[in-house]
């Protein structure tokens, strides 16, 4: 029976891939990489295609087996994880066909195999979270996931920051399955069993405890502010296309566990509202405002999951403050406008980080001003790059537009409820505005700094675009951005089928005013398309045969131009990051120009995150004092140290 | 009339004191050879049902608890010069005291568990905790290291003595599930006694203190 079955058979040929390279093929590279590459992305095909008809069909699936003869493993498939499964499938498939190129050292055969091994894991365990269906086949899968994901993460260990953010990385995810553990636990104390079945039943404050705990334990693995703090560490220490994975799709798994928490409990107060929507606001901002001030690509794209995790969190926020007043059309617009945000985000957010791990790999740095006129040598990569940037931005034709345009107009429902709702239906709308605004500045400030001007440095200067199948993966992407964003109505119809499996007792969602919306859309991106051709045209026509000269960007008309002389993208940010200086503090480190013949001089700055620093100055730095307290206790000698085992047992036996 | 399993564990109670006094290595590992000897051949004695199969079990278990391990470290203390001295902590007439009052603590804290299993036989508990608190005893008081590899078999014993009455099922997987814990125990304690003698010359484990960072 499992053989059969289509989703089984995607995560075994998923594990079996990763597995294989371990035991035989690791002496022979390019085979090993081949096969492993190739059998995840078949196995990722396979369960997409299922997904994707399950999510049209609207299947209900359930399979369960004994485990270990004292749990059962259960597993339970309905809109909800097919519509994550569908994400998770479509990502891991092109970063496991991006990986083939991308892991190209033939001296680190048996790490490559080894990476292989827990990408499988990671993947497998993605799509196994999602489609869990009691607390221990949930927690078991949230632990491998975690587990998985912190070996990709120390892949270069060598390098210490990358160990410090493994570290970061654990801590934060296991404190934080600790947390979703403790809402399991007040679930199963009244319900006395560890299916999911008995939250619905928990008295009122029982119900406010689980969704609190659950909020920042699966928070913390959405990189919801303030438990973002490992996000941008761990990110880009991890390989590009293992950064797009986990940013776009294993984050998100964060998402699936609030909403399932919300569809379990069925506790349709605006308060659950209120709290999502509050930290979706902060996260938002907070996150645009840090990535601003990132020098580094990947960790500014790290600091845009945070942006985009609050985005989501709006629009769920939205959803719920909607059920809570009984507005079946703001909850739906907010719903699905935030699902389809988790879609849209793993789309070009990964379509960003293979970018940008194409140009890590060819250049070798990720620091943004040292680069410059990358798009010259890369044209596809600066292309898609630039597509990937717009749909970030929310800006028509590209999907990120969509999904936003229903999270607003689900605010502006929500406009017109009156009260607290319509305070925080408009501060909604007016963080979303914000987030956007800073969203579109941060991303001139990269393609602008990294992709155009000149070169700012020798790496920058000497690259090329090779590998087909690192470019493969981001025209994909970049042309499900445009699909998405030009015809949403499939997609938006695939969000709200999702948004039905969360239990709001609406029973069949009524498309038509959906599909209006979305033809509208449709229309408009048309229109748009049509000017644009028609410019492109005339632009043609006028300019034929007059003489058109290329010359240096910024070149000034200088005779000498230095590409020194261009904008930074530091320069760039400074002036709104000076706005927002209370809550990211920028360092400068700057030594003044003095003199007629000024010495050289040089410029740092630093944004501070107030999360992480708090979190020192709070956590941290007391519970390191209060252990270096302890240090006495390891003396040494063996015989006391037995000595303790012998006490624990007896302290054990008396007391329990 | 006194039950067989009882004077079977009386005899194991006195190897736990000889052990305890003993000052020679010698002579301590001949007590635990014994003691697992004697422990192998409870079940015997316990009225289970004798398949040929749990003979065969439980003799290849009296072989490898009794004699192959003891016979091994016995062989390896002669070979490689190790001191014969069991170097205690805590002196051999303290150590006879603290016996004599863990058979009695034991004899006293076992009513409390209410096991009904195994109240047939009123010394099948006192000695299993006295077994295992004795091992972890050798383990702490001793600073020869062999001392505290057979202190840990004496630990091993104390598990197998519950185990035999515990499960009367599953009574075989069980003994060589903790079978194999005690070779793979040795195994490693083996490891890291090369190790401790390549490095400090010899095997009193209080140069370990030096160690620490």
């Amino acid at each position: 029976m499992l053989a059969i079955n289509p989703f089984f058979l995607a995560v075994g040929i998923i594990l079996g891939s990763g597995i294989l390279p371990l035991l035989f093929l690791w002496r022979r590279f390019v085979l090993m990489k081949a096969v492993a590459s190739f059998g995840i992305t078949a196995g990722c095909l396979i369960g997409l295609i299922d997904a994707i008809l399950k999510l049209s069909h609207g299947v209900d699936w359930a399979s369960s087996a004994s485990y270990l003869h004292a749990f059962r493993l259960a597993f339970h498939m309905d809109g909800l994880s097919a519509f994550f499964l569908m994400a998770i499938f479509l990502v891991s498939l092109l970063a496991a066909v991006y990986s083939y190129h991308y892991m190209d050292d033939a001296q680190k055969t048996i790490r490559v195999a080894v990476h292989y091994l827990f990408f499988s894991l990671l993947v497998a365990s993605m799509a196994l979270v999602v489609t869990a269906a009691n607390m221990i086949t949930f927690m078991l899968c949230w632990e491998i996931m975690s587990l998985s994901s912190f070996f990709l993460v120390v892949y270069n260990y060598e390098n210490d920051g990358n160990r410090k953010a493994g570290y970061l990385y654990f801590i934060f995810s296991q404190v934080g399955a600790m947390v979703i553990l403790a809402a399991f636990g007040v679930i199963y104390s009244h319900a006395a069993s560890f299916g999911f079945e008995g939250a619905a039943a928990l008295p009122e404050t029982a119900k406010l405890l689980v969704f609190v705990l659950a909020f920042i334990g699966f928070g913390s693995k959405a990189g919801v502010f303030p438990f973002h703090v490992w996000l941008p560490h761990a990110h880009p220490a991890a390989p590009s296309h293992i950064s797009a994975i986990m940013s776009g799709v294993m984050i998100k798994c964060g998402i699936y566990g609030i909403l399932r928490i919300y569809a379990l409990l069925g506790w349709h107060t605006p308060l659950s509202g209120y709290i999502v929507l509050v930290a979706g606001m902060i996260s938002g901002i907070l996150g645009v405002v840090y990535a601003l001030g990132q020098h580094d690509i990947k960790r500014l794209l790290a600091y845009h999951s945070v942006e985009n995790i609050g985005i989501i969190l709006i629009g769920i926020g939205l959803g719920m403050v909607g059920v809570a007043a009984g507005n079946p059309v703001m909850a739906l617009l907010g719903f699905g406008g935030g699902l389809l945000h988790v879609l849209n985000h793993a789309i070009f957010k990964s379509l960003l980080f293979m970018g940008a791990g194409m140009v890590l790999h060819k250049t070798g740095t990720r620091t943004i001003d040292v680069l410059g006129g990358v798009i010259k040598k890369m044209p596809i990569t600066g292309t898609t790059f630039l597509i990937g940037s717009l749909a970030i931005c929310g800006l028509p034709p590209f999907n990120g537009f969509v999904s936003e345009f229903m999270i607003y107009i689900g605010g502006f429902r929500g406009a017109a409820l009156g009260q607290a709702d319509f305070a925080l239906s408009l501060l909604a709308i007016v963080s979303l505005a914000v987030i956007g605004g800073l969203a579109l500045a941060c991303f001139t400030k990269v393609m602008g700094v990294v992709f155009q001007g000149e070169p700012r440095s020798r790496a920058a200067e000497a690259v090329n675009e090779k590998g087909t199948s690192m470019i493969t993966p981001m025209v994909v992407l970049a042309g499900a951005c445009l699909v998405i964003g030009v015809f949403p109505g499939v997609f938006a119809g695939m969000a709200l089928k999702a948004a039905e499996a969360l239990q709001l007792g609406y029973g069949r969602v009524p498309l038509a005013p959906f599909m209006q919306l979305t033809g509208n859309i449709t229309l408009g991106a048309l229109l748009f398309f049509t000017v644009l051709v028609s410019i492109l045209v005339l632009r043609i026509f006028l300019y034929r045969g007059k003489s058109v000269t290329a010359s240096g960007t910024w070149g000034c008309g200088f005779t000498q131009p230095t590409a020194r002389m261009q904008y930074t993208g530091s320069s760039y940010a400074g002036s709104i990051l000076e706005f927002f200086g209370p809550l990211a503090p920028l360092e400068e480190n700057h030594p003044p120009i003095e003199g007629r013949f000024p010495a050289k001089t040089y410029y740092q700055s630093h944004v501070h995150d107030i999360a992480e620093r708090h979190m020192q100055g709070v956590i941290v730095s007391p519970v390191l004092a209060a252990f270096d307290k302890l240090r006495w206790l390891q003396h040494g000698d063996i015989h006391l140290y037995i000595g303790y085992i012998l006490l624990a047992i007896v302290v054990l036996l008396f007391f329990v | 009339m006194i039950h067989p399993v009882d004077s079977l564990l009386a005899l194991v109670l006195l190897s736990v004191l000889i052990s305890f006094a003993s000052s020679r290595l010698p002579t301590l590992i001949k007590a635990v050879a014994f003691q697992g000897v004697v422990v192998s051949i409870v079940p015997f004695f316990m009225g289970h049902d004798l398949t040929v199969g749990g003979v065969v079990f439980t003799l290849a278990t009296m072989v490898i608890r009794g004699i192959g391990i003891p016979l091994c470290i016995y062989l390896a203390i002669k070979k490689v010069a190790i001191k014969r001295e069991v170097e205690p902590i805590i002196g051999y007439n303290a150590s006879l005291l603290a016996g004599l009052l863990l058979i009695v603590a034991a004899a006293f804290v076992s009513p409390k568990f209410n096991l009904p299993q195994i109240s047939v036989n009123a010394l099948l508990l006192p000695t299993a905790i006295t077994l295992l608190v004795a091992g972890m005893f050798l383990l702490m008081a001793r600073r020869n290291a062999i001392a505290m590899v057979l202190g840990y078999i004496m630990m091993e014993n104390g598990i197998y003595v519950v185990g035999t009455s515990f499960s009367l099922r599953a009574h075989h997987i069980v003994e060589f599930g903790i079978l194999l814990d005690v070779l793979a125990g040795v195994m490693i304690m083996a490891i890291i006694l090369q190790n401790i003698k390549q490095t400090f010359d010899d095997v009193d484990t209080a140069h370990l203190r030096t160690l620490k960072e």
